[in-house]
């Protein structure tokens, strides 16, 4: 699994849901948190599926079980979970070849040129929603910075801030 | 003895509409001590959001009057500020642009103002996002944004309508998590936070105090402490408890 899986899905989402396990003692049925958040099962699909990739939780037979991470996930302050999160996206293979497209790159790297890698990698159907979760997934982890008036990509040193936009 | 950290006394609202009188709000009074976080419920149309309206000075009561330690609100008073339903965010502006609109009036110079901006910025876990559009944001990050600049003008009331009521459930619950987070950080502004809710289920979750007003128009039927410890799990009975509780005010 990669990037797929949590293109439409946002960090607090994961993060609720995990409250939500947490609040049944860890442990609940799908079902069962569906009805206590107000979703439809196809509406919390994704949010599970992307908790389970970020390892929030595992999932069998319809049953969510809150790991070790997910507990320290949602004890942790916000910016203890930027860097959990950070942590986790570094290794995935997408970062990885993303963040060296850029640093060997001598300029910034371009939206499109980023699209035109992704596609040659993962195919060129999920390109597109694939640039969206990188550019969202890379800013929420501070990894990667993209302006959309530029469309260029650069990296980014976690805790520094980025020079004001004029 | 000291004034009150705010006090809204004997508030009325009326409309006036072809000569006839359209009652919103009926001599509503209570008070707000500071590390007070309180919510106010009420069915829809009982005249919460115009309250809020009245207490952060962006609108008039028809009688009565709002202190804030002891003293008259005057209008975009920088000791209040609001987070809004809507977000009301400028979309041509980045995150930390629209940060930065509530300093504008304070004439700092543009490098203090930008530390202040990424401050808070950081505070609502939107590092990261600060060149980003407001387009290019889910629900609950342009309302992220709201709170940062609400915050960032350091109020020492913070006052919210309905500020989660736009977003979906899960991510309305990450919110209000984060909210009470940053409440209970005691180097953050403000001094005190007012709420207007119409779920008695996150009134309960949320505030150390509900108020609870009636049908149109709206007058104070109930002031309940919660004295739930944190942080409150809505599974147990003691939390359905209270709901119930507010929920037979109501209806």
């Amino acid at each position: 699994m990669d990037l797929h899986s949590i293109t439409k899905v946002s960090f607090s989402q994961v993060v609720a849901l995990a409250r939500a396990v947490d609040e049944h003692g860890g442990q609940a049925d799908v079902a069962r948190i569906a009805e206590d958040v107000e979703m439809e099962l196809d509406g919390i699909g994704p949010i599970v599926a992307a908790a389970e990739f970020l390892g929030v939780v595992t999932v069998e037979d319809g049953d969510l079980r809150l790991t070790d991470f997910g507990r320290k996930l949602i004890k942790a302050s916000v910016k203890e979970r930027k860097a959990m999160l950070r942590e986790f996206m570094k290794d995935l293979p997408v970062f990885r070849y993303v963040i060296q497209l850029i640093e060997t790159s001598a300029r910034p790297a371009s939206r499109q040129d980023v699209i035109d890698a992704l596609a040659v990698h993962f195919g060129s159907h999920s390109a597109e929603d694939l640039f969206r979760a990188l550019v969202y997934w890379g800013r929420a982890s501070e990894l990667i910075a993209y302006d959309s008036r530029s469309e260029l990509l650069t990296l980014r040193t976690p805790g520094v801030p980025m020079p004001p936009a004029h | 003895m000291a004034a009150p950290f705010l006090e809204v006394k004997h508030v009325s609202k009326s409309y006036f509409e072809a000569g006839k009188e359209f009652k919103v709000l009926e001599t509503v009074g209570f008070e707000l001590a500071e590390r007070d976080f309180v919510c106010i419920v009420g069915p829809s149309g009982c005249g919460k959001s115009t309250l809020l309206r009245i207490i952060v000075g962006l609108d008039t009561p028809t009688a009565g009057s709002v202190r804030f330690e002891g003293k008259p609100l005057v209008p975009e008073n920088p000791q209040v500020a609001m987070v809004f339903q809507s977000f009301a965010l400028f979309p041509w502006l980045t995150v930390e642009q629209n940060v930065e609109l509530g300093l504008e009036a304070r004439h700092d110079p543009p490098e203090r103002r930008h530390a202040q901006a990424r401050k808070f910025i950081d505070a609502v876990g939107l590092a990261g996002f600060e060149n980003a559009f407001p387009r290019e944001l889910s629900g609950g990050m342009k309302q992220r944004v709201g709170i940062a600049r609400a915050l960032a003008v350091e109020p020492l009331l913070l006052c919210m309508d309905e500020p989660f009521s736009s977003l979906d459930a899960l991510t309305a619950q990450s919110l209000r998590d984060e909210i009470l987070q940053l409440w209970s950080t005691p180097d953050l502004p403000p001094k005190a936070v007012l709420m207007v809710t119409h779920s008695i289920e996150e009134a309960v979750y949320m505030a150390d105090r509900v108020i609870v007003l009636s049908n149109r128009p709206g007058r104070v039927v109930a002031e309940l402490e919660i004295d739930l410890p944190r942080p409150r799990n809505r599974k147990e009975p003691e939390f359905f408890g209270w709901v119930d509780e507010i929920y037979s005010l109501i209806v």
